[in-house]
C-alpha cells in the first residue's frame, strides 16, 4: 500500500485503511487511492457508496475532505480512549496503551508516541470525565429549565455534582492513587491544574453562581478543598458502596454553608467595626481642628 | 541470491583495473564515497568491502573510537523504543547484533516484572493452577518477543552469529541476509524498524525509508540511530580533530586498516544532517517524525510512526 502522491491534508493511510476493513465487511476491500479526491471512483469498485458511519463518508465529488481523514490527534484520541479498558490491569501506564493500540489492530509499538509513565492517558480520561460531568449537569439545567424538575438548594446540588464525578473513578479505583501521584509530576500540573479549575468552574457556572467580586475566588477555592479532600478519603474508603465517602462529602458541604454564613456575618461585623473606627477617626480629628481652630 | 545478482551486476559494469568511472559510460549516477565520487555500484561495492575488513575488529573500533560511548547510545536507544512483550524488531544493518541483544535483555526483564505483578495479583489461587502458570510463563521468558537480524554483509552476520553463541543468546533471535533498499520481507510485518549507525552507509536512502515503510505494521515505529551534525562551533572544530586525527590512526593500529575508517570519517560528513534527515522520513510517509541529539549532536535518533 505504497501512495506516491501526498494529499494537501495528510491522510493517515495505515490506520484509515484499518478502520475501512473493520467497518466493511460485504465490500470488497477499497484500494488506497480511494483516499484521495478523485471526481470519479477507480474501475472496479461497487456503484453503490452508501455512507457507512460517521467517518466513512464518501466525498466522490473532487471535495476537500477525502475519505477517513482523521488527523493524527484524532488517532491519539481513539488509541488513549481504547486503552483505557485495559488500565484495571496494566495501570496507568505504557502496557496499557499497548494494549489499547493492539486491540485498534495498530502495532504495540504505536505506545511510542506517549510517554512513558502513562501522563497522556490520565489526562485524557480526566478530560473525558469533567466533559462527561458538563455534559449532565447541562441536560440537569434543561430539565430544570423545561420545568420538568426542581431546581435543588445549593448544597445539595454541589453535592451530586461533585458525587457523580467521583462515581467516575470507581471503575479505576484501584490505580488511581498512582494516577493522582503522576498527575502531581511538575510536568504535569500546568495541565491537571487547568482541569480542575475548569472542572470546578463548571460546577459553580450551573450551580447559577454569577458572582463577580471576590467571592468568585472564594467559592472556588472552597469547592475544590471539598473535591480534593474527598477524593483523598474515597482512595481509603472500604465501605459499601462508599457509603463514608459520601457522608463525608456531606458534612463537607455543610461545613462551607455554614461557614459562608459566618462569612457573612464576620464581614459585617468587620464592616460594622470599621465604621465605628471611622467614626471615632473623624471625631478625633474634628476634635483637634476645633481645638486648633479655639 | 539478490546480493548476488547485484554484485555480479557491478563487477561487469566496472571496467578492469580502473577505480574511477569513465565519463563516456552509462555506469549510474555519481555518489559520493567519502570525499571520493563514484558511482552507485562502486559505492555498493567498496562499502561492502569495508564492511568484510573490519568485521572481526568491528566492536573492538566501536568501543575504541568513542571511547566506549556507543554502548550508551545504543542502550538510550533501545530505552526510547521501550519495547513491551511480544513485539517483534527488525534490525536492519545490524550485523554484530548490537541492538539485538540489547532488546532481547530489555524485553526479558520487562517480562519478569510482567510475571512478578500477576503472581502479586493472584495470591489466591490453588496449588495446581501456579504450578501450572509458573510452567507456561517458564517457558516463555521472553513473552513472544523476536527480532530478526538483517544485514546486507555476510562477514558481519557471521560475526554476529558467532557472538551470538557465545553470550548465550539462543532464543528469538534469526539472522538473514538482505538489502536495505530492498527487504526479502513481506508488508506489514513488524512492529519496531530500527537502523543503527547502517543507513549512512545505504546507497539510495529514499529506497531504504520507503522499505522501511513497507514492512511495518500500521502503528509501527522506525527508529534511526545515525551520526549526525555538530551545531556547537567549538565541539565542532574539536570533533573534526578527533575524527580526522585519531580515528583512522586507530584504525590503521588496531584494525590495519586505515582507509576504511577514513571512509567511516568522511561518510559521517557526507551524510545529510538532522532536519533533512527528518524531511527525508517524512517524505517515505512516516507521521511524529521527530528527533533527539546525543551528545551535542554527534550522534542522533530519529522517530517516526507508520500511522
Amino acid at each position: 500500500v505504497r501512495c506516491q502522491q501526498v494529499p494537501p491534508l495528510r491522510a493517515l493511510q495505515a490506520s484509515a485503511a484499518l478502520r475501512r476493513a473493520s467497518d466493511e465487511h460485504r465490500k470488497e476491500p477499497l484500494t488506497s487511492s480511494s483516499q484521495q479526491h478523485f471526481d470519479s471512483p477507480p474501475a472496479g469498485h461497487q456503484p453503490e457508496q452508501e455512507p457507512q458511519g460517521p467517518h466513512t463518508s464518501y466525498t466522490g465529488q473532487g471535495g476537500q475532505e477525502s475519505e477517513d481523514y482523521e488527523s493524527e490527534e484524532q488517532l491519539q484520541h481513539r488509541i488513549l480512549t481504547a486503552a483505557l479498558e485495559f488500565v484495571p490491569e496494566h495501570g496507568w501506564t505504557a502496557e496499557a496503551i499497548a494494549e489499547g493500540a493492539k486491540s485498534l489492530g495498530l502495532s504495540v509499538a504505536a505506545a511510542g508516541m506517549f510517554h512513558s509513565d502513562g501522563s497522556e492517558l490520565i489526562l485524557h480520561f480526566v478530560s473525558d470525565c469533567n466533559t462527561k460531568l458538563s455534559k449532565l449537569l447541562e441536560k440537569e439545567q434543561k430539565l430544570v429549565q423545561l420545568g420538568e424538575a426542581e431546581k435543588k438548594p445549593i448544597d445539595e446540588f454541589l453535592r451530586d455534582a461533585v458525587e457523580a464525578r467521583l462515581r467516575m473513578l470507581i471503575p479505576y479505583i484501584e490505580k488511581w492513587p498512582q494516577a493522582l501521584s503522576v498527575l502531581l509530576l511538575p510536568r504535569n500540573i500546568p495541565s491537571s491544574l487547568n482541569l480542575l479549575t475548569s472542572m470546578i468552574d463548571d460546577i459553580w457556572h450551573y450551580a447559577g453562581d454569577q458572582s463577580t467580586d471576590f467571592n468568585w475566588y472564594t467559592r472556588r477555592a472552597v469547592l475544590t478543598g471539598i473535591y480534593n479532600t474527598t477524593e483523598l478519603v474515597m482512595m481509603q474508603d472500604s465501605s459499601p458502596g462508599f457509603e463514608d465517602t459520601w457522608r463525608f462529602l456531606e458534612n463537607r458541604v455543610a461545613d462551607a454553608m455554614a461557614m459562608s454564613n459566618t462569612a457573612s456575618q464576620v464581614q459585617s461585623t468587620g464592616e460594622a467595626v470599621v465604621q465605628g473606627l471611622m467614626g471615632a477617626a473623624v471625631t478625633v480629628s474634628n476634635a483637634e481642628t476645633s481645638r486648633a481652630v479655639r | 541470491v539478490r546480493l548476488w545478482r547485484c554484485r555480479c551486476r557491478a563487477l561487469l559494469s566496472r571496467p578492469a583495473g580502473a577505480v574511477r568511472p569513465r565519463r563516456g559510460l552509462a555506469a549510474g549516477p555519481e555518489m559520493h564515497f567519502g570525499f571520493q565520487t563514484v558511482t552507485e555500484e562502486e559505492r555498493r561495492e567498496k562499502i561492502y568491502q569495508v564492511f568484510e575488513n573490519v568485521a572481526k575488529k568491528y566492536d573492538v573500533m566501536n568501543d575504541s573510537m568513542t571511547l566506549g560511548i556507543h554502548r550508551v547510545w545504543k542502550d538510550i536507544l533501545i530505552h526510547k523504543m521501550n519495547p513491551c512483550p511480544g513485539t517483534l524488531l527488525l534490525d536492519v544493518a545490524g550485523g554484530t547484533g548490537d541492538i539485538a541483544f540489547r532488546f532481547i535483555n530489555y524485553v526479558r526483564s520487562v517480562r519478569q516484572r510482567q510475571l512478578q505483578r500477576k503472581l502479586k495479583d493472584h495470591q489466591n489461587l490453588s496449588w495446581q493452577e501456579i504450578f501450572e502458570s509458573y510452567q507456561k510463563d517458564k517457558s516463555n521468558s521472553l513473552g513472544d518477543s523476536q527480532v530478526v537480524v538483517c544485514d546486507i554483509n555476510r562477514e558481519m552476520l557471521k560475526v554476529g552469529k558467532q557472538k551470538a553463541q557465545h553470550l548465550g543468546y539462543t532464543e528469538g533471535l534469526s539472522w538473514v541476509l538482505g538489502n536495505a533498499e530492498e527487504l526479502p520481507f513481506d508488508d506489514d510485518k513488524f512492529d519496531v524498524y530500527t537502523i543503527a549507525f547502517g543507513i549512512r552507509n545505504v546507497t539510495r536512502i529514499d529506497l531504504a525509508l520507503q522499505e522501511a515503510y513497507r514492512v511495518l505494521k500500521p502503528g509501527g515505529r522506525f527508529l534511526c540511530l545515525e551520526f549526525s551534525h555538530v551545531s556547537n562551533p567549538l565541539l565542532s572544530s574539536l570533533y573534526d580533530l578527533y575524527s580526522f586525527q585519531v580515528i583512522p590512526v586507530l584504525g590503521e593500529v588496531i584494525a590495519g586498516d586505515w582507509r576504511s575508517y577514513q571512509y567511516l570519517v568522511e561518510s559521517i560528513r557526507q551524510f545529510p544532517p538532522q532536519e533533512e534527515l527528518k524531511a527525508m522520513i517524512e517524505d517515505a510517509g512516516f507521521f511524529k517524525v521527530d528527533y533527539e541529539n546525543l551528545n551535542f549532536g554527534i550522534v542522533a535518533i530519529h522517530s517516526g510512526f507508520k500511522l
